[in-house]
């Protein structure tokens, strides 16, 4: 997933980036640094510094249960240290970075994480994986990175689904889709009646879009081919991705043209108020709906268009990975195994408001009707996919939000927006 | 017809300083509305709810009374160490005859015009080397190093048109360079001072660039990255950020209020001689 706000990013964003950049040629600085070790760290021998961007007040108050949990259980001592999520984009570089970093980081599984270790920031957590046998290999194969030992442990995933709201949905009399013919004829339904029948929130949060580019793709080319396409081996004017637009067309249409004007949370608003008919989000925007209104909320997935295609759904994956230089590898490797527990998932599932999904198999997630469905249809899948910037980089995600604004508002231009992504990507690919 | 243009003119001012006072009051009402009216009816609706229990969620979950302390240490000690610097040096300039002068002065002032943004990796390394990263102190350090370029160049032009013959009376009179700096030149030089002072205290009290670029634990945040802390990864209980940010907003206007007088005729001053 990804929380952009281009405004701020290109502000400090860039500045993460510069210092990815200028960390081969400070290296020499970070060789001293780390001789003139801080009374900086503040952290006895003994504690592991946990950095979240879990900042809102569920989310930080689960983190807070949990290690006072772990504390509790006198295997070692944590402290919790939670930074503003847009603050901690811009500055984990620098965390990871610097001499005395904290130890453990919460943050995003695939290419992301991968991108970290391939620089020999992360430590090894093989140890830890080691009592985590009976977690699924998919979410093994996404924790190991490229010289093929583990460095991240999941902690939980979420989905990304149609939403809409069952009242509305009676309303209207209409039913879930399970084709692309069906949804296009829910479509042209609503639309009869007078609702725009797809939400969306392009004003701030243009990544929003990129779902729409994910899922087309993998519904019509495949989960292989999306990450090949995402990590540079594949072509972005390649016909099989004008194919996956050619299919967007025909949706587009139907599209709230009010959408591009505000982020999605105002989306989430309009959906609910039943000024739009659906949205294809992630679960996180169910935090941005009234208490009243979660028991009326259902999904269904994005409809299939090929059958022959194996299904695949986008599961982004959160969780921990430490930092190369921490002071106190088994601490960490501790605390690592004790948040992949069952019981510490558990507890932070119960804890946090969001609708997640607890990655350790034994763990038991809500049985909210909702989150039942989620995990049934994430259980189905043959392949998940992350999301467009955790499966590339961040900085692959602006060519991205800049080809898709411009399509939705020239889907006429389309050869020549492609062309022009193709070249700002291999930008960043060349780095 | 002169009642015409009177009119006229209370209607345009008052049309003014709404569109100043807007936004402020729209935080102000966005932040007595509960998060279930803002959620179902959009953050721009007219608010259909009343509550102050968001300053509660703003002062205790979200931490601010430790957020203000922190930022009550940085920004107290910051403004009076670089503005007694800056004066100093501003005294040393405008009064004697230091070689290189000129481009001490123009090296503060070019100093002033590098955007801070290029240098936050550089500032992050060395106060990591220095061993004051992660503390107030570095936070100190940056803001009284930035500040001072600045604070130097009005207090010297400020200082530059005091008359001399003060000066010489007062040397005639016995009194040291020391003496002369404490009992002639900063009384002198006080509606500059206290108008940089208001203005400094606000720029500092408002930073946000250089707390998240020195500090990593969230017990050491000042006020702005605090607020900003208050945001989720996706959804933003937005009521509480205005709380928070009314609650902020406090000492500033606190400090304008009492400085007011001083930076009025500190602004005006020299303009009539």
């Amino acid at each position: 997933m990804s929380d952009f706000d281009p405004g701020r990013r290109r502000f400090l964003g860039h500045l993460g980036l510069a210092g990815l950049g200028a960390l081969g040629a400070s290296s020499f600085l970070t060789a001293c640094a780390s001789s003139a070790s801080g009374p900086a760290a503040g952290n006895g021998s003994g504690a592991v510094t946990i950095q979240s961007n879990l900042s809102s007040p569920q989310a930080k108050a689960a983190m807070e249960k949990l290690i006072a949990n772990f504390n509790a259980q006198g295997k070692g001592t944590a402290s919790l240290n939670t930074i503003a999520s847009e603050t901690f984009r811009t500055q984990l570089p620098t965390y990871l970075t610097s001499a005395n970093p904290p130890d453990l980081y919460t943050w995003y599984a695939g290419s992301v994480a991968n991108d970290y270790a391939s620089r020999n920031l992360l430590l090894d957590v093989s140890d830890v994986w080691k009592s985590l046998g009976d977690y699924p290999q998919s979410l093994r194969t996404l924790s190991t990175d490229a010289s093929g030992k583990q460095i991240f442990v999941p902690m939980n995933n979420y989905w990304w689904g149609f939403f809409y709201r069952k009242s509305n949905f009676a309303k209207w009399g209409v039913q879930e889709p399970k084709t692309w013919t069906d949804f296009l004829a829910l479509c042209e339904t609503l639309k009869s009646k007078g609702v725009p029948p797809i939400g969306i929130g392009l004003g701030d949060t243009p990544w929003v879009a990129s779902a729409w580019f994910d899922y087309l793709n993998i519904r019509i080319n495949g989960a292989q081919f999306h990450r090949e396409l995402l990590a540079g081996k594949q072509r972005f004017d390649d016909p099989k991705v004008k194919a996956v637009f050619t299919r967007w067309r025909e949706v587009l249409p139907y599209f709230d043209p009010k959408g591009k004007a505000y982020p999605f949370q105002e989306a989430t608003t309009a959906l609910l108020a039943g000024k739009t008919g659906m949205f294809l989000i992630g679960t996180f925007f169910a935090d941005a709906a009234p208490k009243d209104a979660l028991g009326d909320l259902d999904f269904f997935r994005f409809p299939i268009i090929d059958p022959a295609v194996p299904l695949a759904e986008e599961a982004p994956t959160d969780g921990f990975f430490a930092s190369a230089k921490t002071a106190n590898p088994t601490g960490t490797r501790a605390l690592l195994t004790y948040l992949a527990s069952t019981e510490a998932q558990e507890a932070y599932v119960k804890a946090s408001s969001g609708i997640v999904l607890p990655a350790n198999p034994k763990a038991k997630a809500s049985d909210s009707p909702l989150v039942v469905k989620g995990k049934a249809m994430l259980d189905e899948a043959k392949e998940l996919t992350q999301f467009f910037n955790r499966d590339s980089s961040d900085a692959l995600q602006p060519t991205a939000d800049t080809a898709l604004t411009k399509f939705i508002d020239k889907p006429d231009r389309i050869d020549a927006i492609l062309r022009e992504w193709q070249a700002g990507a291999e930008k960043v690919f060349k780095g | 017809m002169n009642k015409l243009r009177t009119g006229a003119f209370h209607t345009g001012m008052i049309l003014l300083s709404l569109l100043w006072l807007g936004p402020v009051l729209w935080v102000v009402v966005m932040s007595t509305r509960s998060f279930d009216d803002i959620a179902a009816h959009g953050v721009g609706s007219l608010p259909r709810s009343f509550t102050l229990d968001t300053y509660r969620q703003a002062w205790t979950d979200g931490g601010e009374l430790r957020a203000l302390i922190n930022s009550m240490v940085v920004t107290v000690p910051s403004v009076l160490l670089s503005l007694g610097l800056a004066a100093m040096a501003a005294f040393a300039l405008s009064r004697f005859r230091i070689p290189g002068r000129r481009t001490i002065l123009l090296l503060m002032l070019a100093g002033n015009l590098l955007p801070p943004q290029i240098l936050l990796i550089p500032v992050a390394k060395f106060s990591e080397l220095t061993g004051l990263y992660d503390t107030l102190w570095a936070l100190i350090a940056v803001q009284v190093g930035f500040g001072l370029g600045f604070y130097t160049f009005v207090l010297h032009g400020f200082m530059r048109d005091l008359p001399g013959e003060i000066q010489e009376a007062a040397t005639i009179d016995g009194a040291g360079t020391a003496q002369i700096f404490t009992k002639v030149m900063l009384p002198l030089t006080r509606p500059a001072l206290a108008a940089l002072g208001a203005l400094s205290f606000t720029w500092i009290f408002n930073d946000l660039l250089w707390a998240i670029t020195v500090l990593r634990t969230d017990d050491n945040m000042p006020v702005t990255p605090a607020l900003l802390g208050l945001q989720g990864q996706f959804v933003s209980s937005w009521n509480v950020i205005a709380a928070g940010t009314v609650i902020a907003a406090v000492p500033t206007v606190a400090v304008f209020l009492r400085f007011q007088r001083h930076f009025v005729s500190g602004l005006a001053l020299g303009a009539v001689k």
